[in-house]
């Protein structure tokens, strides 16, 4: 279980706790239970509990719940939302948003439709053609804030009208029929036991390479820092920009993972996928413990995020809730989870300058002894 | 004068108009009545949602819930009419009731938690149209009262009445800004939080104000565009994303708050209903549009970022060269914004 939260001293705390100065965050918070509690550790733990409670209220309330069939078609869809919520949260660690994943995941499926239903591309080819594509179409957003100096929010804006109605207008609404029987197993066969999509060892394959960029590598550290205080990053010797471009292009590859997964279970394509990408991408991220400040990631806490996410849709279509309430749910889900966690957050920086003053009370009475 | 000169939509609004004056020539459509009617119509109905906008970007926030607010009033206007026999009168006041409500839980969430706008708008805004949807199960409402219908079509020859609605929310909403208490409170805590704060204002309060009125005008835009479409659909308000943030934008708002300009913004709608017809005209594909409109975005952030940059250093220059920095800034603006400066 990949449940490290790796967190730099930020200097913007919501709550108004005073700056972390103090070395790696909260590891010194991780004593005791209350300390465990509001330690990015809690986000993982709480998820898995509320997964579990999920997963027993509409195992016994539904009928149908816990069925092979029904755990399969939750596993497809949480394994494209933990992708998409991967790929918002890349930027989100930078201090940045991404209001363009769907418009870059659209831009991605119209080329894997055109290529292979039109020209006739073989597989691997057209694969490897809209991953670089997701990354150019993210990278040039990336130049786009670097040279302009404008906040990632306007720019990703701005392309996400520009790549959603481009990719509809290059491909003039068309439908694609995608009949690779490749491209079908890999979104509606079955792993290991008939209750596992495939999709999802994508998802954890996904999962395990961002862990291992934030947890192993220098860049990945410096994403951190870059979202921490950027300032003070560049400061110390980080080259930004490049750190910067190197997320946007992560943020685009995961884009176009996305896009390739969706296109896997729906077979028929067009370039208004990812029109409602948005909302899933961002409630992985608050609900997995993400901090919208930047500066810390957890990656277990975005998959099991998914997962809790998409098992509350699944139990509410089962209990025959009319699929319309469907968007006030995703809504009342994603203002829960910021609402808790920036709750959390401000208890955990209280718990932290409680500690320090308890820390300089203690030395100050020892120093004059 | 000179104010208007420097204005950052200005070079926008010449070369509109140049191209429209241009379109009428070349093709015989485009300067039809009808036509121009239609343009004038659908700048009206963005100029309100972009104002929608424009009171929350003052306060130094965004609003990613100007669409869902609209879906659910439309829908509850609908709802009180076709299905309760509501007097119209009464069912637009409730709506319009409705509307600031869902503004003003905007606003109280976000001064309580201190989260972003961003995040509590999405969220909210999310639950908004899901609201709408669940009531109607998807299906609108087909019987818009004959009222609205006549007030969103109606037209003097060219002239839509809608525009004098626009022209209306307009000038309150820039009157207010700069002359009722709470309009200054809002750009005082949108251009600078802290300073605002220890000066006795309330950040609370002027969330709250902004966001409110911010419900209020999307309840507005709801009610013409249920009399354009003749029908109440949930459907509202779901591609009111980029036309909010756009006319702002390109009528030279600050993202950052502490400024707003609203007969920009009413200059920025006209034109980008304008480019929308043309391209329709030339028969263009409307996803086009679309694209168009991200583009300008990002050139008109562009042109107020460039324009920003030269004024400064006009500034720096000495303040008896400072008329020629202003010149420069709008001169560079212009560039910035791909068109060519205009003689002054």
């Amino acid at each position: 279980m990949k449940s490290t939260t790796r967190e730099l001293p930020t200097t913007r705390e919501p709550g108004g706790g005073p700056p972390g100065r103090d070395g790696p965050g909260v590891a010194s918070v991780r004593r005791g239970i209350v300390g465990w509690l509001v330690s990015g550790q809690s986000s993982v733990v709480g998820l898995v509990l509320l997964t579990v409670v999920t997963w027993t209220i509409f195992g016994t309330v539904g009928s149908g719940f816990l069925t092979s069939f029904n755990l399969y078609s939750i596993g497809q869809l949480a394994a494209r939302d933990a992708v998409l919520g991967m790929a918002q949260a890349i930027l989100v660690v930078m201090a940045r948003m991404n209001l363009a994943v769907g418009s870059v995941g659209a831009i991605c499926v119209s080329l894997l439709g055109y290529m292979l239903v039109d020209a006739h591309i073989a597989l691997p080819l057209a694969i490897l053609v809209i991953v670089v594509a997701g990354v150019l179409a993210s990278l040039l957003m990336g130049v786009v804030e670097l040279k302009t100096g404008l906040s990632s929010f306007i720019v990703t804006l701005a392309f996400l009208s520009a790549y959603g109605g481009g990719a509809l207008l290059l491909t003039r609404n068309a439908n694609y029929e995608i009949t690779s029987s490749v491209l079908g197993r890999l979104g509606s066969g079955t792993l290991v036991s008939a209750a596992v999509c495939p999709l999802v060892a994508v998802a954890v394959v996904c999962g395990v390479v961002v862990w291992l960029v934030y947890n192993k590598t220098a860049i990945g550290w410096k994403m951190l820092a870059v979202g921490a205080n950027e300032r003070a990053a560049r400061a110390s010797g980080v080259n930004t920009p490049r750190v910067l471009l190197a997320g946007y292009a992560l943020s685009g590859l995961l884009c176009a993972v996305a896009a390739l997964m969706e296109a896997s279970y729906e077979l028929n394509v067009n370039a208004s996928l990812g029109t409602n990408w948005l909302l899933p991408s961002f409630i992985a991220v608050v609900l997995g413990g993400v901090a919208l400040a930047g500066g810390d990631i957890t990656v277990a806490g975005i998959l099991l995020a998914a997962l809790f996410y998409d098992s509350l849709q699944s139990g509410l279509t089962i209990l025959n809730v009319p699929s319309y309430w469907l968007d006030l749910a995703e809504g009342l889900v994603l203002l829960a989870a910021v609402v808790a966690d920036q709750m959390r957050r401000r208890r955990q920086s209280r718990v932290r300058h409680e500690r320090r003053q308890r820390l300089t009370v203690a030395g100050g009475s020892a120093s004059p002894a | 004068m000179s104010q208007v000169l420097r204005a950052k939509w200005l070079p926008l609004l010449v070369a509109t108009v140049v191209a429209g004056i241009v379109l009428g020539i070349e093709t015989k459509s485009f300067g039809a009545s009808f036509n121009v009617y239609v343009i004038l119509q659908t700048a009206a109905f963005d100029a309100v949602v972009g104002l929608a906008q424009m009171v929350v970007l003052a306060v130094g926030d965004m609003s990613l819930a100007v669409g869902g607010i609209g879906g659910l009033v439309t829908i509850a206007i609908g709802n009180a009419v076709d299905v309760h026999h509501w007097p119209v009168a009464a069912a637009v006041v409730a709506g319009l009731v409705l509307g600031t409500l869902c503004g003003v839980v905007n606003g109280v969430i976000i001064a309580r938690t201190q989260l972003s706008g961003f995040i509590v708008t999405l969220a909210t805004g999310s639950a908004f149209t899901g609201i709408a949807y669940g009531v109607t199960s998807a299906i609108p409402y087909s019987s818009v009262p004959s009222s609205i219908v006549s007030l969103s079509q109606g037209r003097a020859s060219f002239f839509p009445y809608l525009l004098l609605v626009a022209f209306g929310a307009t000038a309150l909403v820039g009157a207010a800004l700069r002359w009722l208490p709470d309009g200054r409170t809002v750009l005082a805590v949108g251009g600078n939080r802290d300073a605002a704060t220890l000066s006795g204002l309330s950040r609370t309060r002027a969330l709250v104000v902004a966001h409110g009125s911010s419900g209020l005008l999307a309840g507005v835009a709801a009610v013409m565009y249920m009399g354009v479409l003749q029908s109440a659909t949930p459907a509202t308000g779901t591609d009111w994303l980029i036309i909010s943030f756009a006319v702002p934008i390109i009528g030279g708002t600050a993202l950052t708050g502490g400024e707003a300009s609203s007969v920009g913004g009413l200059i920025a709608a006209v034109v980008l209903a304008t480019i929308n017809d043309a391209l329709i005209v030339l028969n263009v594909n409307t996803n086009a549009v679309e694209m168009a409109e991200g583009l300008l975005i990002l050139a008109a952030v562009l042109a107020g970022q460039v324009g920003r940059l030269a004024s400064l250093q006009g500034r720096g220059r000495g303040a008896g060269r400072s008329r020629q920095g202003r010149r420069s800034a709008s001169d560079t603006a212009a560039r910035g914004s791909g068109l060519e400066p205009v003689a002054q």
